[in-house]
């Protein structure tokens, strides 16, 4: 009995997180119906999807038809329950408004929801001309745009312009790392039988942020060098098994492996 | 009493709290699958059902037993291929009931282009097909209550042949 506030705290951060729609700083907004618009936005008390969300997001349109975050938020419930014609349209009214804060958003969600590499890759490109010095970050808060565009470039299999990408990116000064970054990195470089290269980036991500992936691939590579790789592939399982490995509540995570992998190994 | 309280100060996040009724364009909630009886089971059991509309992001995401990896062998066996419509993708969405199994199936076909569009019969029925034979899985429950969620398979196609499960 004790423990189930935590519990429930937890479920309902959660289920918090899986519902909430971004707020919007109505003082920057120009026009007394978008200011208007603006604060149906915010004051919006339905779960995201419902029908009063909905509604409410058509008015907000109605009052102010530039108002590109409303069509952003109208098409989410689309995007995570799997109705992407529709999402689409929505979504690309957005990026038409407001290219500059839509399109990082919506390359994000080619890559994360429909592994449409190229589509996203085109959308960063786009991107690159309004902010060409922080394309900002995917929506989940787990990738640097430039890692996602890596990632891209890696899927389509041209492994060095995904590492070219990286390796430059990870230069940059005051650069904030994110959770998966060497680990993406140590990959392609494994890919390629960098292992060396590889290694150093499993090193590297082991003192920011060490889960099963990461142990697992460094378990591969001591066993491609005829090392005891054994106890790091215990680990990996490990801690997989204490819940340490890549997550997202919508998909699955680029270069995720799974515990049934790790345990063939 | 304090799950009850707890159970009381969540549930808005799950269905609409609208008293009137008003004809609206828009379901309770986007995406809910409502029963149709010319293509849906009649048996499908449904657990804990109006007006709430669990989604399986709502709790720890995509679960089924093996994990992903599992469907993904699965449908390797079957080495499936469409004719028509090279490039896009097939998602199949449904509904997990409280045993795990899946039921109420509706298809969305799309082109690379984000177009509805329509692959060959014969390779999207297979596909349904497949996905209703995925009976592994996880059950969820909320505060002790068994519910049933709604779950989706994107296929990815390219050159015919699929490419990716998602999400």
């Amino acid at each position: 009995m004790e423990k189930f506030p935590k519990y429930f705290l937890s479920i309902f951060i959660l289920v918090i997180y899986t519902n909430l729609q971004a707020q919007v700083n109505c003082n920057s907004i120009e026009g007394e119906n978008c200011k208007k618009a603006c604060e149906i936005f915010n004051n919006d008390s339905g779960s995201q999807g419902s029908q009063q969300s909905q509604e409410n997001l058509d008015k907000a349109i109605v009052l102010c038809p530039s108002f590109s975050d409303a069509y952003m938020e109208k098409s989410v419930p689309y995007l995570k329950r799997g109705d992407f014609v529709t999402w689409k349209k929505l979504i690309d009214k957005a990026v038409e408004l407001d290219p500059a804060n839509q399109l990082g958003y919506r390359g994000w969600c080619k890559l994360q929801f429909l592994r449409d590499y190229e589509g996203a890759i085109e959308d960063f490109d786009q991107l690159e001309k309004y902010r060409p010095e922080n394309l900002g970050y995917s929506k989940n808060g787990n990738y640097n745009l430039y890692v996602a565009k890596a990632i891209c470039y890696s899927a389509l299999n041209q492994k060095e312009k995904a590492i070219k990408i990286l390796e430059n990116l990870f230069k940059t000064k005051n650069y904030n790392f994110g959770l998966y970054d060497y680990y993406q990195l140590g990959v392609t470089y494994f890919e390629i039988t960098q292992y060396d290269k590889a290694l150093e980036n499993f090193e590297k991500q082991s003192k920011i942020y060490d889960f099963a992936e990461n142990i697992y691939f460094k378990s591969k590579v001591a066993k491609i060098r005829n090392k005891d790789y054994l106890d790091l592939k215990n680990l990996a399982l490990k801690t997989y098994d204490e819940g340490k490995y890549m997550k997202d509540a919508y998909t699955h995570h680029f270069n995720k492996v799974y515990r049934t992998q790790i345990a063939e190994l | 009493m304090t799950k009850f309280l707890y159970l009381l100060f969540i549930l808005p996040l799950f269905f609409s709290c609208q008293s009137e009724k008003t004809i609206s364009k828009y379901p309770a909630h986007v995406g809910d699958i409502q029963f149709d009886e010319k293509v849906d089971d009649a048996n499908f059991k449904k657990c804990f059902v109006y007006p709430f509309s669990f989604q399986y992001y709502n709790f720890d995401g995509f679960q089924y037993k093996g994990e992903k990896l599992e469907i993904e062998k699965k449908l390797e066996r079957l080495n499936l291929k469409s004719d028509k419509n090279p490039n896009g993708y097939i998602t199949i969405r449904f509904i997990v009931n409280c045993e795990g199994k899946p039921g109420m199936f509706r298809i969305q076909q799309m082109n690379e282009n984000y177009k509805a569009t329509v692959f060959d019969k014969t390779f999207t029925n297979q596909l349904l097909e497949f996905t209703k034979s995925l009976n592994e899985w996880i059950p969820k429950e909320y505060l002790g209550i068994k519910i049933n969620y709604y779950q989706y398979l994107t296929f990815k196609i390219k050159d015919g042949k699929i490419s990716e499960i998602l999400p």
